[in-house]
């Protein structure tokens, strides 16, 4: 027997909003409220990471810029990695170290790209993961 | 019909949801809400409802999602051109996505007259759109811009993307039945003022959005 439009339609609808609803709960349940920032296994706070790297500002945004960053705080061969920046979120944005020389992270937690959409500003940020 | 007037159409329902994008997608996204699921559930869906209630034909939609595309892409609230265009390809995606899910519904919409399956119409086309635009943005913005597409990215971020998406749903299950009550009350245009009309509100829209251009660049 086919369904016709008027059984499939709210059915459908109904599904999704089943789907909205577990999705949120998941999302509340598994977002990660930090303090701190990992970066290649070591926590840092912001105010720590504003103090180490240089300062870079452009546009509107100021902030500490990543390159310099990843080297004070002693990545080997930074050019020869990739960097994966999460949010609390789950939201992660994967750049390139020519992408890194043109990015900052922001005294609220926010990668900034002078390169790169607005799709690359990782709001709230825990982790930077290099790879 | 005929190709200038739906062409015109196109133009003023594109440029009207565009402006919206811009100015007020804008002014919520500043004001901390969330601008995406409320200007598709609200803004987007119902111009395109309206629009295919109007002229009724397929395809139109598509061409507004390109026009209001194109509007943000030229948007006031970015320094350099390619600053939206994730905004702009998830406008352009919501366009086909419409298209797609409404591609089998008549063009007198008949079908959708009782409530349940005009507010499930709303649900789905709000949330298709809205989670599918997002989708598309995320794949396709990283592959035009220098960093490349990891699709771990965009693996880990589904959840957060299907729950974001309940906000334009339940705001398409309410708007979708509201915008087709609106067929009762026969909105038409006197065929003299037709042209003047729509390309008027068009020409306004992108002089606000390009006059905004040049006011937040120079402030």
């Amino acid at each position: 027997m086919i369904m016709g439009k008027e059984k499939f339609i709210p059915i459908i609808a109904l599904m999704i909003l089943l789907i909205g609803v577990s999705s949120s709960v998941y999302v509340y349940a598994t977002t990660i409220d930090s303090e701190y920032i990992d970066i290649n296994g070591q926590e840092y706070t912001i105010d720590q990471l504003l103090f180490i790297g240089a300062e870079r500002s452009f546009e509107e945004f100021s902030g500490v810029a990543l390159d310099d960053l990843m080297i004070k705080i002693g990545v080997t061969d930074p050019e020869k990695h990739e960097y994966t920046i999460i949010a609390a979120d789950s939201y992660q944005k994967t750049v390139s170290w020519e992408n890194m020389k043109n990015g900052l992270l922001t005294e609220d937690g926010v990668s900034i790209f002078s390169d790169l959409p607005k799709s690359f500003r990782v709001k709230d940020i825990v982790k930077i993961e290099v790879i | 019909m005929e190709k200038m007037k739906l062409f015109a159409g196109i133009l003023v329902f594109g440029s009207l949801w565009g402006f919206s994008e811009c100015i007020i997608g804008s002014t919520l996204h500043n004001a901390q809400l969330p601008a995406g699921a409320i200007m598709t559930g609200l803004f987007a869906v119902t111009l395109m409802i309206m629009s295919r209630m109007l002229y009724k034909q397929r395809g139109m939609q598509f061409g507004m999602g390109i026009v209001a595309g194109m509007l943000r892409l030229f948007s006031p609230f970015g320094s350099n051109l390619g600053f939206f265009i994730c905004s702009a390809i998830a406008i352009m995606a919501e366009g086909i996505i419409f298209e797609l899910i409404w591609h089998r519904t008549s063009l007198d919409l008949k079908e959708l007259k009782p409530l349940r399956m005009s507010s499930g119409m709303g649900v789905i086309t709000a949330y298709c759109c809205y989670v599918g635009g997002y989708i598309v943005t995320q794949v396709l913005t990283p592959v035009l811009s220098s960093a490349g597409f990891y699709i771990e990215n965009l693996i880990v971020f589904i959840p957060q993307m299907l729950a974001t998406g309940l906000l334009a749903a339940l705001i398409g299950g309410i708007i979708v039945p509201t915008t087709l009550s609106l067929k009762k009350l026969n909105l038409a245009i006197k065929e003299r003022l037709y042209y003047p009309a729509t390309i008027g509100v068009s020409v306004l829209c992108w002089f606000v959005v390009i006059a905004n251009t040049i006011f937040v660049s120079s402030a």
